[in-house]
């Protein structure tokens, strides 16, 4: 189980750890261990345990109003980039030791000096991705990654063999392997494991150190097995698509609507625990190729090979097997306004996913609860038509 | 919302003829076509103008073209038209213009009525462009191969070293180099496959030097705007970054800067300014220009205020300063240009604690060109050059107080302090009208104008 103080079931540690955001981090720091806050999911994890650090994934707060990031941070910036520098500017991530901040998207890249001048810290590390997966892109990233294994280093005084990686990247693959189980859990009709429930989950996952979340998640895997009376099977299976979606409101609303969410392209989800990173004495070269190419994120741009619909087929095919492996019956696109990688790919994959008959709800949003009304509105009118 | 569009009065003679120069760059994009030559949607300051220059492959420079629609105030129709095929009205508008037209032309199957003069023809190739910012770069033409499948894209990577506090570029140039020279290569081999155009490598090498000699001259051509009174402002700049962006490494471009700086020249040495009597020097300290708004300018000079200088588009250097090393291979030469380029302001950043290169530039050019306070523009839909401005303006407040102001203390004893140079953001949109208001922005610059006066004082 969990070496933490917390004790009870595997989900509702989640909770806690959901809504006490670095909860475990605060602790482990009081333990003397270094705590690394990331942004983003193109920073290795594999990485930073291999370090020893803890890896905090910065989550911001859809329920706390934007008031002290304005002065520094454009308005026009992503709102959620906004909302977690606003969280750190009021001490919520005063733990931190470091900040691994990746070449993203312009709303990351352009901000990283913006965090490091203000919060100060004594690690910061720009990790540059390439936007392309050509070989002298996958060459240029591995040069990246060493870079950034030599500063963690200097940071850290350990030295990161490469059999500290493959032990990482081992545990990394157990910690994806163990999420897809759970995943696997929301294939039944009702699902076991509620929509809400598993943004909590995928949360926590984001705050703990690698062997911690492979203890809850199998915890909870048990837990949610052993469930013999699930929830009301509900008449629309639904599928949510979008970036960093960190809060459980999006999927409260779904689900207090007659509607399960069984399945998500979302880059605390699937996105991330989907791809592993192949174990090989490169482990280097494992990462830069998991990250680079096996990654589906749209800031990473794909050369066109073949036919259109090939083409088409390689950006979103993931997408058409959920929807069928996971008997998806409708789709919630739900960007983040000011999201230009995201905010050119949507006519594209509405069309992908209208063309398989499955209706499309989307949705364009602010990083905050003050939209929550709107949100109810189009969400019941949608599964309304969905019938 | 119409705005009457006030006409520009102080502009150079090398600057009047502008209008022309972009006319003919759409038209030339057109004669191409008809040819059967071979076009190329082009984003500026890629690093591949010598390439597409030096392969007789027509650019269509797809910001140019945005632009005109906005100053032209025909955008609001192609912008509305993007909006409903569902591209959001947050993103870049450049892109969303340009793909609301393509929308428009593709649906016809011919040009818009009324097109900006005579539209933007459909291309034979996309060249996208993956760099440290400006999403929309590599997205724009992705999103824009739906509309026509048929065309294919490239994108080049051409990335520069972050300002790191542990880490000095000079350790890692050479894979960022390597890097954006084997980009290169391969953007080489995509125009020969889908051109059928062969480089010519020897006109390549001649065209990296021209655009070497032409970079140099622009270097120097500005560097006269020193001079008090300035001899060209930042209204003027807006319109020269025609040459700069969209005609870099042609024989055209040099000569329109050899004759703007004869023309400069001449203008000090009969001390011809932009205003006949100068009180504020302004710099444009970031931020693209509102296209449709350019006659601001206009209303800044009947206050007084002259803008010597801007850091945008100013996308050029002295070669001698930076100081690139002798290779043979014109790819390479390329790729050192540009990453230099970035890396300009690094070292004196290391010797100033809390300081950080973009905000360097901004001091040099401060005492450069005897600045009294600084504008910037942010505009609400480009996330690749706005972001990051406020922050280094308060960079700069911080670290950097010049002004020498006398205050009276309640002894009635006189005494001096040093406080930082005034700031003024305007907001509103590089393309999008809708964001404007004519009124807020002219009680803006009024305040800021008073400010100024203050510390004059």
């Amino acid at each position: 189980m969990v070496k933490s103080g917390v004790t009870g079931e595997g989900l509702s540690i989640a909770e806690k750890y959901y809504r006490e955001y670095g909860y475990r981090a605060r602790e482990l720091k009081k333990q003397g261990k270094k705590v690394i806050g990331y942004i983003c999911a193109f920073v290795p994890l594999e990485m930073l345990s291999a370090a020893g650090v803890v890896p905090v994934r910065i989550k911001g707060n859809v329920r706390e109003p934007i008031t002290r990031a304005d002065a520094e941070m454009e308005t026009i910036v992503c709102p959620l980039i906004r909302s977690c520098f606003d969280l750190a500017l009021k001490g919520k991530y005063e733990f931190l030791d470091g900040l691994v901040v990746p070449h993203s998207c312009d709303s990351v890249t352009r901000t990283y000096d913006i965090w490091k001048s203000n919060l100060k810290l004594p690690f910061c590390h720009f990790l540059n991705v390439p936007h392309s997966t050509s070989e002298p892109s996958l060459k240029f990233f591995r040069a990246m990654l060493e870079l950034f294994r030599n500063s963690l280093e200097k940071f850290t005084g350990k030295e990161i063999s490469d059999r500290d990686l493959v032990r990482a990247i081992k545990l990394h693959n157990r910690n994806r392997a163990l999420m897809r189980q759970l995943y696997e859990l929301r294939k039944s009709d009702p699902p076991l494991i509620s929509g809400v429930e598993m943004t909590r989950v995928l949360v926590a996952a984001m705050s703990l150190p690698v062997d911690e979340s492979n203890s809850l998640l199998e915890s909870i895997i048990r837990e949610v097995k052993a469930r013999n009376k699930p929830t009301a099977k509900k008449s629309a299976r639904i599928m949510v698509i979008g970036a960093q979606v960190d809060d459980t409101a999006l999927m409260e609303i779904i689900e207090e609507n007659d509607a399960s969410v069984v399945i998500d392209d979302l880059c605390i989800g699937t996105k991330i625990y989907w791809p592993d990173v192949a174990v090989n004495d490169d482990p280097l070269g494992s990462l830069a190729t998991r990250y680079l190419e096996d990654l589906m994120c749209p800031r990473t741009y794909r050369d066109k090979t073949g036919t259109n619909e090939e083409y088409v087929e390689e950006r979103f095919g993931h997408i058409g097997r959920f929807i069928r492996e996971y008997k998806v019956n409708g789709v919630v696109l739900y960007i983040y306004k000011y999201c230009d990688p995201y905010g050119f790919e949507v006519p594209d994959i509405k069309r992908y996913i209208e063309a398989l008959n499955i209706p499309v709800l989307y949705l364009e949003d602010e990083y905050s609860l003050s939209s929550i009304g709107r949100l109810k509105t189009r969400v019941q009118a949608f599964l309304e038509i969905m019938g | 919302m119409a705005v009457p569009i006030a006409p520009r009065k102080k502009a150079t003679n090398a600057a009047s003829k502008i209008p022309g120069m972009v006319k003919s760059l759409i038209s030339e994009a057109h004669r191409a076509k008809q040819e059967g030559r071979p076009t190329a949607y082009s984003f500026i300051c890629s690093g591949y103008d010598e390439i597409i220059r030096a392969m007789d492959i027509t650019p269509i420079w797809v910001e140019n073209f945005a632009g005109v629609c906005a100053a032209k105030r025909e955008a609001p129709r192609f912008l509305e038209r993007a909006e409903a095929g569902n591209f959001s009205r947050s993103l870049c508008t450049y892109a969303t213009c340009g793909l609301g037209f393509d929308l428009l032309r593709e649906e016809l199957g011919q040009m818009p009525p009324s097109a900006p003069w005579g539209g933007q023809v459909r291309p034979d190739v996309m060249l996208g462009s993956g760099q440290m910012i400006c999403d929309p770069r590599y997205k724009w033409f992705q999103a824009a191969q739906q509309l026509m499948p048929d065309v294919p894209v490239y994108v080049t990577n051409a990335f520069y070293p972050p300002f790191e506090d542990d880490i000095d570029y000079r350790e890692i140039i050479d894979h960022y180099v390597r890097y954006m020279t084997e980009e290169l290569r391969g953007l080489v081999r995509f125009l020969e496959k889908n051109t059928r155009r062969k480089m010519d490598w020897d006109r390549l090498s001649e065209l990296v030097d021209l655009t070497d000699r032409t970079w140099t001259l622009i270097h120097n051509t500005y560097e006269l705007r020193k001079a008090v009174p300035t001899p060209m402002d930042t209204g003027d700049a807006m319109n020269t970054m025609v040459p700069v962006a969209f005609m870099m490494a042609t024989q055209q471009c040099y000569d329109f800067f050899t004759e703007l700086y004869a023309e400069l020249q001449d203008r000090i040495a009969n001390k011809i300014g932009v205003i006949p009597e100068e009180k504020y020097r302004l710099m444009w300290g970031g931020g693209l220009p509102s296209w449709f708004a350019l006659s601001d300018f206009n209303y800044f000079w009947s206050k007084g205020a002259v803008f010597p200088v801007e850091t945008t588009y100013r996308v050029i250097e002295d070669m001698a300063a930076l100081d690139i090393p002798r290779v043979s291979d014109p790819l390479e030469h390329i790729a050192w240009r540009y990453i230099k380029y970035f890396l300009r302001w690094h070292d004196a950043a290391r010797k100033r604690p809390g300081s950080h290169p973009d905000v360097e530039r901004l001091i040099l050019y401060i005492e450069d060109y005897k600045i009294d306070g600084i504008v910037i523009h942010e505009a609400f839909s480009c996330r690749s050059w706005h972001p990051g401005l406020l922050w280094q303006l308060s960079v700069l407040k911080k670290i950097y107080k010049p002004v020498p102001v006398l205050t009276l203390g309640r002894d009635g004893k006189s005494s001096q302090e040093y406080r930082e140079v005034p700031s003024l953001v305007l907001e509103s949109d590089i393309v999008d009208i809708s964001s404007y208001s004519e009124a807020d922005t002219h009680n803006r610059i009024d305040a800021f104008i008073a400010t100024l006066e203050s510390q004059k004082k």
